[in-house]
């Protein structure tokens, strides 16, 4: 066997340890440490937001809305609009979490002398809104929190979606429309919004000030009345003709709302023949009542069962109720656990499972497939049917 | 609470494929060990995600080095052996190349018959006749050099047996690739094209990467064919940290290590962004020397000199670019016919592509992968999943920040989307149902590497791995230390990431060996 000739061909292996050699000898002995890559990558998804409070509106008769801006040397990351925030809270001695949509434009919290970024939150019934009714309740100007930020991917992609966006709202739901509303009327997203925005009453509406305000040829808002037939515009639900009244030959619907808000829509939307790829859902949150999931066994009689919660070699045993999801259980028994989106899609609350039975509704199954091989589960959509045993991280 | 044990006899910074290879192998031999993943996920890159309910690989997908049940090669005997299992997919071809500016459009498949012929060199002859001897012969050097490269990995040996008994291997080991495919074969240049077409695999143009390398590439993948896991490369991660755990392994995530903690030259523990302060004599360490010598080892007085010299002459090898696609048409309605396509829009020069990646964008050499033609029960009904990457040096993006960091993304996936729509003749962009675009920034994201690094260090004629095996003792910089991921000894890739957690295995229990000697 020959290549160039046998001693250029024999001595190659010590040309090359010695080109290599030659090579670190000629590197700096100086500590040129720098990685500019991480630094945009943490600048974008910073681990945890410090933030205060700056300002406290009420925007509906119901609804309050919170300025933020970030503190202790932080800095807030860029978003997308549509994407939400997640807020640390503890409440009563629970450690929780919640997501909110953020409702401010992407602009605004990276420029400007005093970035920002705002939530909208509405006073919920009281059985309903824990947390919300809570915030609505207790938070003021100067309040610190901590917040984990951007996340989800309800947001409009103009290398998949068509530039006339169509948004049936209600409740709530209405707030990443605003955020993209405002993005628009800014310059910096090129797409076309009509908001068609369903309550039971103008009682209802949030924001609606402040959306009227920023109509244009691009940004159209509809409010739809369903519980006032004196209502002068556009009366009843989110109905087919309607939606269809407001879309283009191609429209991408982006829907958020309560839950049976999306399963009317949705059913409206297929009655449509729109096409699965025309259609972005918001996550929606667990359902209150699991046991009226598909699938939830039959006369299953709500029960507390004891949890075992493995972190390394720490072993602690706490109550679950049958009633509540996993991350509820730790969160009651005031032990750290992550989760974001709280609807079982983002993973963040992802769990072994090493013991027990349980529920996991198909509806909102985020899991990937070989999780499910392997045990794992996403806690924040997991309901206890018998005494379990779960490994979380140490946080 | 006590959430750790005092003492471990290694802890594995890192739960990805090579931080578990070496975890395991290390608890199969009883030490005690602890690894410290940051994400919530094991595997690093080779992981999946989910949108609206459809779960998507996340990378560029295809295990090499494991070959059939019945003609194992050295990743299916070694995760075996470590009692893996894995429900392994084959892929159906080796790779579809399309130059059109060379005329070239050509499928090969992988195959080796027991006379030393190869199934790719009949496909190629039928192309261009009169190469299917020389082409035979070129894939018979690469497997003698990959058969002692792999004897290498396993034993050491004095130059004169070296000589003896690994020709092939010591003859070509101070050539590149393309000075041994000029000089010691007669072939036309479009076959020594197709036969490039894996140069992306390492990143390295073919007139810097070692036929070492080379070699090693063309023999496994033309011999062994590849793989990918039914359950996505998610199922090969969790099945190895279901193995890890078994074994006793205590395996953690969410736990970002912030510190090394050197005493006298000698590690003796790692700490936390939590805090905990963990005490293991020896650690094996995903994040790269550059990442590690210049702001983990604590104290910094205990990095020397020679160890940041090192880190500063290594030259970065590529990182990724993916646009992930989920599309609502069948592949073949979307004139999508193959698994692996790399594709060039300019005449084939990995120099030229090589060159190409030192800058945003525009680039020419892509590889299209789709996933329905290895996995079709991974994809629903009347959809395709396909991802388009190019790998780029970290360099080109110098001049991305924060605030044009979406623009960036959206700007390179449409250039990417619209080439490989041009050479289809669909628009894929009318049927993008779900779109996820991965950056440099996405890797550092998830898996802290230096600069979104994937490959490690390049593998160039400067930065042979015939000299980093060489040298791989007077590496050792600080004891008790190893590194234990791509930029390791053997470089880049899923199965060569395994093979460097073994490795890495391997030094700390010889190292651990000499220590209870020295006692």
């Amino acid at each position: 066997m020959k290549v160039k000739g046998f001693l250029k061909d024999v001595t190659g292996a010590s040309r090359v340890t010695n080109a290599r050699r030659k090579l670190i000898e000629s590197g700096s002995p100086e500590n040129n440490y720098r990685d500019h890559i991480r630094e945009v990558a943490d600048e974008l998804h910073p681990k945890a937001t410090r933030i205060v409070v700056t300002k406290v509106e009420d925007v509906s008769p119901t609804a309050r809305r919170f300025t933020f801006e970030a503190t202790d040397g932080d800095k807030l990351p860029p978003f997308q609009a549509g994407q939400y925030a997640s807020l640390d809270l503890e409440i009563n001695g629970t450690l929780t979490t919640r997501p909110y949509s953020i409702s401010s434009a992407p602009f605004e919290a990276r420029t400007g002398e005093h970035p920002f970024f705002q939530l909208t939150i509405r006073n919920g019934r009281p059985e309903t809104g824990f947390a919300a009714n809570w915030l609505y309740a207790n938070l003021k100007e100067g309040d610190k929190l901590t917040a984990h930020l951007p996340f989800g991917e309800f947001h409009f992609e103009p290398l998949r979606d068509s530039k006339h966006v169509v948004a049936p709202a209600g409740g709530s739901g209405i707030t990443p429309f605003y955020a993209m509303a405002k993005e628009i009327e800014h310059g910096t997203l090129d797409m076309d919004l009509t908001i068609l925005y369903g309550s039971v009453s103008t009682k209802d509406i949030i924001l609606e000030q402040q959306l009227k305000a920023i109509q244009s040829d691009r940004v159209k808002f509809v409010n739809v009345i369903s519980g006032d037939e004196e209502y002068d515009g556009e009366k009843g639900f989110l109905s087919r003709d309607l939606i269809k009244k407001y879309s283009a030959e191609d429209t991408t619907y982006f829907v958020c709302g309560p839950l049976p808000m999306y399963h009317f829509v949705k059913g409206e939307l297929e009655a449509l023949h729109v096409p699965a790829r025309r259609i972005r859902m918001e996550v929606f949150g667990a359902p209150r009542d699991v046991t009226a999931a598909e699938g939830y066994p039959k006369d299953f009689e709500p029960k507390k069962f004891k949890l075992t919660v493995l972190r390394g070699i720490q072993k602690d045993v706490i109550e679950a109720d049958s009633r509540e999801p996993l991350t509820v259980a730790l969160e009651r028994a005031g032990i750290k656990n992550n989760s974001r989106c709280r609807s079982g899609a983002c993973g963040f609350c992802r769990t072994k499972l090493v013991s027990g039975d349980v529920f996991v509704p198909a509806e909102g199954d985020g899991r990937r497939r070989a999780d499910k091989q392997f045990g794992y589960v996403h806690a924040c959509s997991t309901w206890p049917l018998s005494d379990c045993t779960i490994r979380i991280p140490i946080l | 609470m006590a959430f750790y044990k005092d003492n471990y006899d290694v802890i594995v910074i890192g739960g990805a494929l090579a931080g578990m290879s070496c975890a395991m192998r290390l608890a199969s031999e009883g030490k005690s060990v602890l690894v410290l993943e940051r994400h919530n996920l094991p595997g690093g890159v080779a992981t999946s995600f989910v949108r609206s309910g459809i779960e998507m690989e996340a990378t560029l997908h295809e295990m090499m080095s494991l070959g059939p049940v019945e003609d194992p090669l050295y990743i299916r005997k070694y995760l075996d052996e470590m009692k893996v299992a894995i429900d392994w997919l084959r892929v159906p071809e080796a790779y579809e190349l399309y130059s059109p500016e060379d005329n070239i459009d050509i499928e090969l498949h992988a195959g080796r018959r027991s006379d030393g012929t190869w199934v790719c060199a009949d496909e190629i002859e039928a192309q261009y006749p009169g190469t299917r001897a020389e082409v035979n012969r070129l894939l018979e050097l690469c497997l003698s050099v990959y058969n002692s490269t792999l004897f290498l990995n396993e034993h050491s040996l004095s130059k004169l047996q070296m000589l003896l008994k690994h020709e092939a291997l010591v003859k070509t080991a101070g050539y590149s690739a393309k000075e041994v495919l000029d000089t010691a074969f007669v072939l036309p240049e479009p076959v020594k094209k197709i036969l490039s077409a894996y140069w992306i695999y390492v990143g390295q143009p073919l007139s810097t990467l070692p036929f070492t390398i080379y070699s090693f590439l063309m023999a496994d993948y033309m011999m062994g064919g590849s793989y990918v896991a039914r359950g996505f490369s998610h199922e090969m991660a969790m099945a190895m940290q279901n193995r890890c755990e078994e074994l006793g392994v205590q395996f953690e995530y969410c736990q970002n290590v912030e510190k090394i903690l050197v005493k006298d030259g000698h590690v003796y523990g790692v700490r936390t962004s939590r805090g905990d302060e963990i005490h293991a004599r020896y650690v094996a360490s995903a994040p790269y020397p550059n990442t590690v010598y210049g702001k983990m080892i604590e104290p910094q007085s205990e990095v020397p000199a020679q160890a940041r010299k090192y880190a500063n002459a290594m030259p970065m090898s590529v990182t990724n670019f993916s646009v992930v696609l989920l599309l609502d048409k069948k592949p073949e309605d979307l004139n999508i016919r193959s698994y692996s396509v790399f594709s060039s829009e300019v005449p084939f020069d990995t120099d030229v592509f090589w060159a190409q990646g030192k800058k945003l964008g525009n680039w020419s050499y892509l590889t299209t992968i789709c996933l329905n033609y290895a996995n079709p029960d991974a994809v629903p009904e009347g959809m395709t999943s396909l991802s388009i990457t190019n790998l780029p040096l970290p360099e080109a993006f110098a001049e991305v920040n924060a605030d044009n960091y979406y623009e960036m993304k959206r700007t390179i996936a449409k250039q990417m989307i619209d080439t490989v729509s041009k050479r289809l003749g669909v628009n894929l962009l009318d049927h993008v149902q779900e779109i996820e675009v991965e950056s440099p920034m996405t890797i550092a994201r998830y898996t802290g590497m230096y600069q979104g690094g994937i490959y490690g260090y390049q593998h160039s004629m400067v930065n042979s791995v015939v000299g980093r095996l060489e040298d791989v003792e007077r590496e050792q910089y600080i004891k008790g230390l190893v590194g234990c991921a791509s930029h390791q000894l053997v470089g880049d890739g899923m199965a060569c990431n395994i093979n460097n957690g073994k490795i890495a295995s391997k030094m700390i229990l010889e190292e651990m060996k000499k220590e209870a000697a020295a006692k």
